[in-house]
């Protein structure tokens, strides 16, 4: 089992690789809740405003 | 249809309709992520040349042809907004562009770094890598473009057209390999030969089907937010915010 995390030569080019993408997929999704919460926020300060 | 369409284009019916949608992209795309990592870590053979480095190729391609297809998407859905001012067109391009702008970011790496062991080089100025570095430069004018405007419709108007233009860029990536002597390899699937093993072009193909869900899951979430904000001063917008209707 420990073999397929090796890869010879290449470990780091290739782990590297694979770990970037999962990082960028968590930050897109961060990101998108982030965007969530504080349009949310901005919306109800806005109409709390109005009121 | 066109009933069908513009009941669903509605931004009302979008934000409810999109939120019952999400799901159906979340759950495949993490069964097809694990299992397209299984595929392509240990199920998957190495490559007779390029030995396990090849690993990096599930990852890399699958990318870029999303750095292409979102592409698309934006230029398409901001050409629709500009045609037929379709509001949720602007907003299915304005969203898309910083998606795909990732994953051009990812496909231009993962590319570098596979670049390096096989070519002895993280990058070259060959026409393919040049092209992708391009369409990063558009996405990232698009969203400046679109952040420069404070009306949205205006701003729409204007990044669509940068879109447009942009587009010429595509066919250019997609044949620079025939087109010019390249450093970069040609494509291995062609529409009726695929010219490398079974489970590597499985591996390809379930992390490629898994980055469409991604899209599609990110693309309906940020959608509902762009949506509130464009429609802030409707009534169904209020109601969502203050009554808390949208449960999220």
């Amino acid at each position: 089992m420990i073999d397929f995390l090796l890869f010879d030569k290449y470990v780091y080019y290739i782990w590297f690789s694979y770990l970037l993408t999962f990082g960028i997929i968590i930050i897109l999704f961060i990101r998108t809740k982030s965007i969530h919460k504080n349009t949310m926020i901005q919306l109800r300060i806005k109409y709390t405003r109005e009121k | 249809m066109w009933k069908w369409i513009q009941a669903f284009a509605s931004p009302q019916n979008f934000y409810y309709t999109a939120k019952k949608i999400i799901p159906w992209f979340l759950y495949p795309f993490i069964a097809l992520t694990l299992v397209g990592l299984y595929w392509a870590l240990i199920k998957s053979p190495p490559d007779y040349q390029q030995g396990d480095s090849v690993r990096i190729m599930y990852v890399h391609v699958p990318a870029a042809w999303m750095s292409l297809f979102i592409y698309v998407v934006m230029a398409v859905a901001g050409g629709i907004g500009l045609i037929w001012q379709i509001k949720l067109a602007n907003v299915v391009a304005v969203v898309s562009a910083p998606i795909g702008a990732a994953f051009t970011f990812l496909a231009l790496v993962t590319g570098a770094v596979w670049g390096k062991p096989m070519w002895g080089t993280w990058w070259v100025w060959d026409a393919r890598l040049t092209s992708e570095l391009i369409l990063l430069f558009l996405y990232l004018a698009y969203m400046s473009l679109n952040n420069a405007f404070d009306n949205p419709k205006t701003a729409s108007k204007a990044s669509s057209v940068l879109a447009i233009v942009g587009l010429v860029n595509i066919p250019i990536i997609y044949y620079s390999v025939e087109w010019w002597n390249s450093l970069h390899q040609g494509s291995s699937i062609g529409v009726t030969k695929v010219s490398m093993h079974i489970d590597m072009f499985i591996a390809l193909l379930l992390i490629s089907f898994a980055f469409k869900f991604l899209y599609g899951v990110l693309i309906l979430m940020r959608a509902r937010d762009e949506l509130l904000v464009r429609e802030q001063n409707s009534r169904w917008v209020k109601a969502v915010v203050m009554e808390g209707k949208n449960n999220d």
